[in-house]
């Protein structure tokens, strides 16, 4: 069951690649997001896996659609050419990514195959997070704050300039 | 469901974004690249807090969805300003800070 869903998920994520168009690139990367919630649910990470579905495939990916819209050009095609240059960077991430596989696959004995932690009372849910929010991480949480109002201001300034011709 | 199977799907949705963020050339499908390496930290955060029975890693996920719709706003605001002056979404062809 798990390798099924871990199947679909790569899959599902491999359709950004394979996409001709960004508008089925977007849609794929929705796919994942689902997929992602998926396990995260079977992790008992309850209120991440909604957080994930809310602010991810209900702002974020809307965002892009907006964006691709606007652009008129999003059913246009994804330049298909690949420079010489990317190959060898390709070659170089996908050997990177099997020496980590390679890497888990040699300690796979020493990784616990369950997970046997116990669960406090409430693991994953609001209530949990919101303390660990706004007493252990106040101070990380009360900067992401300002980070996302110095974020909004900067996008609302650069969106109102008028560009110059 | 078990951890080293977590960490690989977690090595592979990295491999995929980076890939994506080094051959497209479509600033929207490169931007889409960028939200999935970030996802597969996320999905080693939950695995992790899961294993170890801790919310930390959940919190650091919060914030991580925070980053992200933080960088998806900025990144557009720069996309459609460009777009709108130069009329282009090919990001080999934006080259204004090249000397």
């Amino acid at each position: 069951m798990s390798l099924f869903l871990a199947f679909l998920l790569i899959l599902s994520a491999s359709g950004i690649l394979i996409a001709k168009r960004p508008v089925y690139a977007a849609l794929s990367f929705l796919g994942t997001l689902m997929l992602l919630a998926v396990h995260y649910l079977l992790l008992s990470a309850e209120f991440i896996a909604v957080m994930q579905i809310l602010v991810y495939a209900g702002a974020i990916l809307v965002l892009f659609i907006f964006v691709m819209m606007l652009f008129q050009d999003a059913y246009a095609e994804i330049h298909k050419a690949v420079a010489q240059s990317s190959k060898v960077l390709i070659c170089f991430a996908a050997s990177a990514f099997v020496v980590g596989v390679g890497f888990v696959l040699t300690r796979v004995s020493q990784i616990p195959t369950h997970f046997s932690a116990p669960l406090t009372e409430g693991f994953g849910q609001a209530r949990a997070l919101g303390k660990a929010l706004y007493i252990d991480f106040f101070f990380p949480f009360e900067a992401v704050l300002l980070l996302f109002l110095v974020g909004i201001v900067g996008a609302v300034y650069i969106g109102k300039r008028t560009p110059e011709k | 469901m078990s951890l080293s199977l977590l960490i690989i799907l977690s090595f592979a949705l990295f491999t995929i974004g980076l890939i994506g963020v080094l051959t497209k050339r479509n600033v929207l499908v490169f931007f889409l690249s960028i939200e999935m390496i970030l996802n597969s930290a996320n999905l080693l955060f939950i695995a992790f807090a899961r294993e170890w029975g801790n919310m930390t890693g959940h919190v650091w996920v919060f914030f991580v969805l925070v980053l992200a719709a933080v960088e998806a706003a900025v990144g557009f605001a720069i996309v459609i300003h460009i777009f709108r002056s130069k009329r282009i979404v090919d990001i080999d062809q934006i080259n204004l800070l090249k000397g």
